[in-house]
């Protein structure tokens, strides 16, 4: 029964994924499964371990099948060098200034009469500037949060034994 | 510098591949008596390693006609073997700095 569910469990993982591994997959699980203690509590350590790790890698190949595995999904993928570009940032930001204006000029365009522009032009650029400055306050929280991961502060410390075996002393 | 693998799962599996090919079960059991118990790896996590690591070909299968399809065996390569030469150069560092506190705190 625990090799039915298992096999059902492997169609959660894209079809090029289980092509390639499935039948490889179940071959290692039924080895593992063989050579299992009798205890209770080691089998049931097992079969979650297994069933959490399928669920896991599954979302995990779709989220690379998805988007590439250049998104810093697990520890694995994080690249010591990886700094998100600030030019980029401010480039998403005219870009979206720009289209929040053009659907601002289409609809006042669009509908209304002469005289009854400005009011609601004006109240889109101030819902604009709030949503740029929202914006803004995320991304420098991702920036933050990527300047604070484990391997951003290896490499700190790298840095700093760098120097301190340069100039013998910290 | 290349992507650098961090995570203790991938790092123990380059660490099994690096004294000799293995198939996936050996590996697993490799990992386990390695880590003392400590580390147990399902097919899951240890399939998604593998994954990454074929696709950053920092390992690749060994083709053999006579292998069955269920049990491929896969090898380190030398891209492979710098990047985990690296880790390993990168967490004496880290065990270096550690040391070096210590001594201070103990001080």
């Amino acid at each position: 029964m625990t090799l039915t569910v298992y096999r059902w469990m492997l169609c959660l993982y894209p079809g090029s994924y289980r092509g390639e591994f499935a039948e490889e997959m179940t071959s290692v699980f039924l080895d593992a499964q063989s050579t299992l203690p009798p205890a209770l509590a080691a089998k049931i350590s097992f079969y979650r371990r297994e069933f959490c790790g399928l669920l896991s890698g599954a979302l995990c190949a779709h989220f690379d099948r998805l988007f590439g595995p250049a998104i810093p999904f697990r520890r694995f993928d994080m690249q010591p060098q990886f700094r998100f570009p600030r030019s980029t940032v401010l480039l998403m930001l005219v870009i979206f200034a720009g289209t929040v204006l053009t659907i601002a000029k289409a609809s006042s365009i669009a509908g209304a009469r002469p005289g009854s522009v400005w009011p609601s032009f004006v109240s889109v650029v101030v819902l604009m500037l709030l949503t740029m400055c929202t914006a803004a306050a995320v991304v420098v929280g991702i920036l933050h949060a990527l300047r604070r991961s484990g391997v951003y502060r290896l490499e700190n410390v790298r840095g700093r034994m760098d120097s301190v075996e340069s100039n013998g002393k910290p | 510098m290349e992507t650098v693998a961090l995570s203790e799962p991938v790092l123990l599996v380059l660490l099994s591949l690096a004294e000799q090919p293995r198939h996936g079960y050996s590996i697993l059991k490799d990992i386990e008596s390695m880590s003392s118990g400590r580390a147990l790896l399902s097919t899951g996590t240890l399939y998604g390693a593998l994954q990454r690591l074929l696709e950053n070909g920092w390992i690749e299968r060994v083709e053999e006609d006579s292998t069955p399809r269920d049990r491929r065996t896969y090898r380190l390569t030398s891209r492979g073997r710098r990047n985990l030469q690296m880790e390993i150069e990168r967490m004496r560092h880290l065990t270096k700095v550690a040391a070096l506190r210590m001594a201070r705190k103990e001080a």
